[in-house]
């Protein structure tokens, strides 16, 4: 029992964040009806940027997260103001095409710049653990945990209650309508986009220390961050949450009892069961 | 090319055949001839997506997994005796059973979700191929030779061309068929294509039939001729991408684009490959934006638009403002 309860809480921790991944994408999704295919690659491009701050500047991932985000969220504009605002009127064939070239020459450009070797970022917070009776549970994993949790519920309340979210979440229920009532579609959109891939960004910031660091690292997260969008049904940021959540435990107790390398497998036959069985997801309504 | 009917067609098509097979001549070495292999093994692939991608417009970007069954199913077959082209043949259909089972899967939804289950699919059996003892686990299995001695490449590369003209052949049929004329209704508007009677599922699942079987009997023949196979080389999603892109690079749902597709791909990453090393897949990413931006039609689409512009200027005014 303790096994479960150790292989429960260790998946929490990290499904805090999935979640933050699979909202960026859900947000993304939400406003402009883009499946973003290059997500892991922004992950990982978030991951390069907080381990060149920690090389550089000796700034601690746990604070590098901070300029990270802001980092890729401007990138995240610039991205959508070049490459997806051409293709924003297109088949979902050309969108899906194009995030995915963007993914590709982002992985690319990594590989072309640091090398396919192999980065690790040590920091003694790593080691440190205390233990809840007979669970324990790594320092690390619990201050990553909070950063996500407190991120996940900012990005909530900001995308309910300010008047950005307000536009945000009317261009996501009526694109045509939304510019009549005076919404800027264009701004919006972008900003939506970048704050989408800053979430991923950060994400991979808070990743860096419990993972290697290479160029493909993030290939597996785009598929990831479908399969929590997917589970929580697709455009839905509170079910993207639980989708984040559902998933980390799902792997963790995978990884206990039938082994790690498994994991990504049960994620897959879970994504494809839901597909076919309830495409609107375990928590969605159904959308569109 | 889709204009011209009869003899002249068929004339045309015999000319490239002969020019094909005898490009190996002009080579200098093996290395050569084994470029040729590739260029002609990714024509035949990015056609048989073709069918699936471009007439039917449904985005297959897991259409490694029938070239990776195709793959496996050789090497494992092999290993129990069975002949090897008899073994080609056998993976090939193991392919096309797969295609059954993930077609009824996949064509039940549309757009982007279909375009992620089939990803899904294919990245779950790269990770069994990867996870099992008797696929070899991550370092794969050898797979034994169909051909040997000094004619090695020239033998493959005769192999792969029947393959392409055969996909060839496949795409000319659907170009003009009644099959491929409800291939082609689906893709413009599913909808409206089964208020007419078009069981959109159904055409669909027999495009990725003939796909399926086609593909599976390339990543037999490239099983073959590297003699070795690892999962994340004959079913990474990478090589889903590098089918579509070569397809939709040449022009998607045209029967020149795939060939042309895959003669400038092969060639430039070949020519990357020694610039760049392990960078270059980024000649990938950048042409994938490139025609998404600049070529949505592919260079076919492209080359017709300029030909209809320049035919448009040579008209004089009165009678383009009487026609239009």
């Amino acid at each position: 029992m303790t096994d479960f309860f150790q292989a429960c809480s260790d998946g929490l921790l990290t499904g805090a964040l999935y979640a933050l991944i699979g909202m960026g994408l859900a947000l993304i999704f939400g406003v402009m009806r883009i499946v973003n295919f290059a997500h892991g690659a922004f992950l990982m491009a978030g991951m390069y940027a907080t381990w060149l701050f920690f090389e550089k500047f000796h700034i601690n991932p746990y604070i590098g997260f901070i300029p990270a985000g802001i980092l890729l969220f401007f990138f995240g504009y610039v991205v959508y103001l070049l490459f997806i605002l051409p293709v924003r009127d297109r088949s979902d064939f050309m969108q899906i095409l194009m995030t995915t070239g963007i993914g590709l020459i982002l992985v690319d450009s990594a590989q072309l710049k640091f090398g396919a070797d192999y980065h690790y970022t040590n920091i003694p917070l790593k080691g440190a653990a205390f233990h809840l009776g007979q669970v324990s549970i790594n320092k690390a994993s619990l201050l990553s945990f909070v950063i996500a949790a407190a991120l996940i519920i900012a990005l909530r309340s900001f995308v309910v209650r300010s008047r950005t979210g307000q536009a945000l979440r009317a261009i996501a229920q009526n694109r045509d309508v939304a510019p009549l009532v005076g919404i800027n579609v264009t701004k919006i959109q972008g900003f939506s986009f970048g704050l989408g891939i800053a979430a991923a960004g950060v994400a991979g910031a808070l990743l860096l220390p419990p993972l290697y660091l290479f160029p493909t690292v993030g290939d597996d997260y785009t598929l990831k961050a479908f399969v929590i969008v997917v589970l929580g049904g697709m455009g839905s940021i509170e079910g993207a949450a639980f989708g984040g959540l559902l998933l980390g435990i799902t792997e963790s107790l995978t990884s206990r009892y039938w082994g790690q390398q498994w994991a990504l497998i049960v994620d897959f036959i879970l994504f494809l069961l839901v597909l076919s069985l309830k495409p609107s997801g375990i928590f969605g309504r159904q959308r569109a | 090319m889709s204009g011209l009917h009869g003899w002249k067609l068929w004339a045309l098509v015999m000319v490239a055949v002969i020019a094909a097979t005898c490009a190996p001549l002009l080579a200098q070495n093996n290395y050569q001839v084994q470029i040729m292999f590739q260029i002609a093994l990714f024509a035949g692939l990015g056609l048989a997506w073709n069918l699936v991608g471009g007439y039917a417009g449904q985005l297959s970007l897991g259409h490694v997994a029938f070239f990776g069954v195709g793959s496996y199913g050789f090497a494992l077959l092999t290993r129990l005796s069975v002949p090897n082209w008899v073994a080609v043949f056998l993976a090939a259909i193991a392919a096309t059973t797969l295609a059954v089972i993930i077609g009824v899967i996949v064509f039940r939804l549309r757009g982007p979700y279909f375009t992620l289950a089939t990803i899904a699919v294919a990245e779950v059996l790269r990770l069994t191929a990867r996870n099992l003892d008797f696929t070899g686990g991550a370092t794969g299995l050898d797979t034994p030779a169909l051909f040997h001695g000094r004619t090695f490449w020239k033998m493959f590369y005769f192999a792969v061309m029947g393959l392409a003209v055969v996909a060839f052949l496949v795409n000319l049929w659907v170009a003009r068929s009644r099959f491929g004329y409800r291939l082609m209704a689906i893709r413009e508007d599913e909808d409206t294509a089964s208020a007419v009677g078009i069981d959109p599922a159904r055409k669909k699942l027999q495009a990725l039939l003939i796909s399926a079987f086609l593909t599976g009997v390339g990543g037999a023949l490239y099983a073959s001729a590297f003699q070795y196979i690892v999962p994340d080389d004959v079913l990474h999603i990478d090589r889903s991408v590098q089918m579509a892109i070569i397809a939709m690079l040449g022009g998607a749902g045209t029967l020149v684009g795939p060939i042309l597709g895959a003669v400038l791909l092969i060639s430039a990453s070949e020519l990357f490959k020694n610039q760049f090393h392990e960078a270059q897949l980024l000649i990938y990413g950048i042409l994938i934006v490139a025609v998404v931006l600049f070529l949505p039609e592919g260079i076919v689409g492209g080359i017709k638009q300029l030909w209809n512009w320049l035919r448009k200027k040579k008209k004089p005014m009165a009678l383009e403002a009487a026609s239009g």
